[in-house]
């Protein structure tokens, strides 16, 4: 099932993107802090679910887009960008009450590199660990997997890191940019993003395609279409009911 | 010496000692810091002065200068750099001074001084019992080191990270610098389910725990006062952070804690606010600090405006005030940056000497320069069309001439290249394109352009007539011009 992502809020996007596509999405993706460029959706959790509940689309899928020239720098950096995302996603789900992590205690964080930005090994170590490491809301399951948004036939290192990372350091996923044949929610592309296998020896599948950007495609709707070769829904927050 | 090269030709893939290779082994030693700051000639000066000396070039002479480049190293990329030289009016096949190292495994990117005169750059290096962190000031003309000095955090446990952040006090001689110190706690054994294989299987699970300290360093002695706790933990380790002639002003956020079900199913847990805290330069106790409108500390581009009072760019269309005096927050949206699309756009907001502030948010194709003064009124409005990758690193991707007449902006989509912008009239003045995508561009002191590309050759120089100048090719994956 395809879904949206969007840096606009839930609330004020789901109507417009109904109008131009005509269906519910099976999921939104939106951004959490540290997205400096960004509405983040740990500002107003309460609204977002509301406006995910009405849009049809009760699933959250957690991505963060620090400040691009973070990526390739410290082991440091890393840790501090994966430290304000996953308090980001904490204070959404503290504030929320029907706001629910996915029923198999997998929710798939995502890092936002940008096809012209260089993630170093440092930056993504510290980062992944982090984020695979931390005991969200206590619960002692370590749910939160570190994932990878990427363009993978891109110049710059990203496939290359990943693929040299190692335990809980290796992203669960890829969700590629590319390529972007657009589309339409009732119209998809058969499923074929890039993956990082095809430039480097990583092994990591891409499980989410982005294959239809707003600026690419023209989408008049302030959301990016998206599709993934598994039941995507799964590895997100569940919203439980109209908060 | 470096090897001169006409454009178009491949570069040159033997290492040729000319300073330009910077190893990735080299980066990650200590494991502390990965990024490098090496110093290239401008190409433009080099080149019009086919007879001036290294020597000369190196002096701080008025035309005289160094391109300042931050990044990492490719381990994919050729071992040496070369510089080409492009056949245009004023530049011809010349001996260069040849680029030097300044810095190698710096904690963060540098910070450049208001003036734009130097640039300060942080390393941390463990010591016995601590952590050293070293500020160095480098003269931007000349590359060379100014002043240094440093500071030692004791008391903390082994594997701490300490992530500094320096922030020029403008007319003074001093920097301070931030520290986000996170420290490791509670080291266990615990299991995590594998969802690949479906196995639980071991893992070292670690508490991180962040606060802040804060250090000033005289640049004028080498001097540094403190570091001085602000008690703060459990914080975000991430701030944003400014400073006027007599305070550092602070946005930082407590970092949110786990609650108990119940209180989640009552629907009363509030999110933490980030604060807004001013402190006395020289001091750690702050002498107000007051709540601020979100959203969290993350980065976010921030200045001094002319009245000493800060202003951060939030949500890519939001300037937040801060009061000087008080730390009152006050917001106003611009309307021409107020469209919002599916993916953020990377962005930059930088103060002027006229009290003026520019800012441009390529994701949209606008810049525009405000009155803070004037209820942040729009005084000039540019439209260009928005670049291949709005997004990516640099967030450099239009620069405002120093008179404040000329926008130059990366190429859109899909003519790729550089345009420039009558400010005035906000119409097209010019363009280049030879069909390259350009991933940032900067304005050097000199008044010569400089573009930069994820292949090599990385680096083009472009005259403010949008002549093309010459390129090289470097090693170094660079992120930031200073």
């Amino acid at each position: 099932m395809a879904g949206y992502d969007t840096a606009g809020e839930i609330q004020n996007t789901y109507q417009a993107a109904y109008d131009e596509f005509g269906e519910d999405p099976g999921y939104w993706i939106r951004y959490f802090s540290p997205s400096p460029a960004a509405d983040v959706f740990n500002s107003d959790p309460t609204a977002e679910c509301e406006g995910a509940w009405a849009s049809g689309g009760h699933f959250v899928g957690c991505i963060s887009a620090p400040n691009q020239s973070d990526l390739d720098g410290s082991s440091g950096t890393g840790q501090l960008d994966a430290q304000t995302f996953a308090a980001a996603m904490l204070s959404a789900y503290n504030t929320v009450g029907p706001l629910d992590l996915p029923s198999n205690s997998e929710l798939w964080a995502f890092l936002d590199q940008e096809y012209n930005t260089s993630l170093s090994t440092s930056y993504w170590n510290a980062w992944a660990n982090y984020i695979g490491n931390y005991n969200f809301a206590g619960l002692g399951t370590y749910p939160l997997f570190p994932a990878l948004y990427c363009t993978p036939d891109s110049p710059w290192p990203n496939c290359s890191t990943i693929a040299a990372a190692t335990g809980i350091d290796i992203p669960i996923t890829v969700w590629s940019a590319v390529p972007e044949p657009c589309g339409a929610m009732k119209d998809q592309p058969a499923f074929d993003p890039e993956e990082c296998s095809t430039y480097t020896s990583s092994k990591v599948p891409s499980n989410l395609w982005q294959f239809g950007e707003q600026g690419v495609c023209g989408y008049s709707a302030n959301v990016d279409l998206d599709l993934a070769n598994v039941v995507f829904a799964d590895y997100c927050f569940r919203v439980l009911s109209d908060p | 010496m470096q090897t001169l090269r006409r454009p178009g030709r491949a570069p040159r893939t033997g290492s040729d000692g000319g300073g330009l290779t910077v190893s990735r082994r080299e980066m990650l030693v200590g494991g502390i810091g990965a990024g490098a700051l090496i110093a290239l000639p401008d190409l433009s000066i080099s080149g019009r002065a086919s007879v001036r000396s290294t020597a000369a070039a190196a002096s701080g002479s008025p035309g005289s200068g160094y391109v300042l480049l931050y990044g990492v190293p490719d381990s994919a990329a050729p071992p040496g750099g070369s510089v080409a030289v492009a056949m245009s009016p004023g530049s011809r096949s010349v001996s260069l001074p040849a680029a030097k190292p300044v810095a190698a495994t710096l904690a963060t990117a540098p910070v450049s001084s208001p003036d734009q005169s130097a640039v300060a750059l942080v390393t941390v290096d463990s010591v016995p019992g601590g952590a050293k962190v070293t500020l160095t000031l480098v003269e931007s003309a000349t590359a060379a080191v100014q002043q240094q000095g440093s500071v030692t955090i004791t008391g903390i446990p082994e594997g701490t990270n300490i992530v500094p952040k320096p922030v020029f006090a403008p007319g003074t001689t001093t920097i301070a610098v931030v520290l986000a110190v996170t420290e490791p706690s509670d080291q266990r054994l615990v299991t995590k389910r594998n969802p690949r294989t479906g196995a639980a299987v071991p893992m070292q699970a670690v508490t991180w725990t962040s606060h802040h300290e804060l250090a000033y360093f005289d640049t004028s002695t080498g001097h540094v006062t403190g570091p001085f706790s602000l008690d703060n933990a459990p914080a975000l380790g991430l701030t944003t952070a400014a400073a006027n002639g007599s305070d550092l002003f602070l946005w930082s956020t407590a970092e949110p804690q786990p609650i108990s079900a119940e209180e989640k199913r009552k629907g009363t847990w509030k999110a933490p606010l980030p604060w807004l805290s001013a402190f006395p330069l020289g001091s750690g106790r702050a002498r107000l600090s007051v709540p601020s409108p979100g959203p969290w500390a993350s980065g976010e581009p921030v200045v001094t405006l002319a009245s000493g009072d800060v202003a951060r760019l939030v949500n890519g269309r939001t300037v937040q005030v801060g009061s000087a005096r008080t730390g009152e927050v006050t917001q106003t949206t611009i309307a021409p940056l107020a469209e919002i699309r599916a993916k953020p756009s990377s962005l930059t907001m930088q103060s002027r000497a006229d009290g003026t502030v520019f800012i441009t948010k390529p994701g949209i194709g606008q810049a525009v320069i405000v009155d803070p003064s004037d209820s942040f009124r729009v005084t000039a409005q540019v439209s260009y069309p928005v670049p291949a990758a709005p997004l990516s690193a640099p967030s450099s991707k239009a620069v405002l001439s120093a008179d404040g007449k000329t926008l130059y902006v990366v190429g859109g989509a899909k003519a790729g290249g550089i345009a420039a912008y009558d400010v005035s009239t906000g119409k097209l003045a010019g363009s280049y394109s030879s069909g390259r995508q350009y991933s940032g561009l900067y304005q050097l002191a000199s008044g010569t352009l400089l573009t930069l590309t994820p292949g090599n050759p990385r680096l083009e120089f472009f005259s403010q007539e949008l002549s093309p100048i010459g390129t090289v090719s470097t090693s170094l994956l660079v992120s930031a011009v200073y």
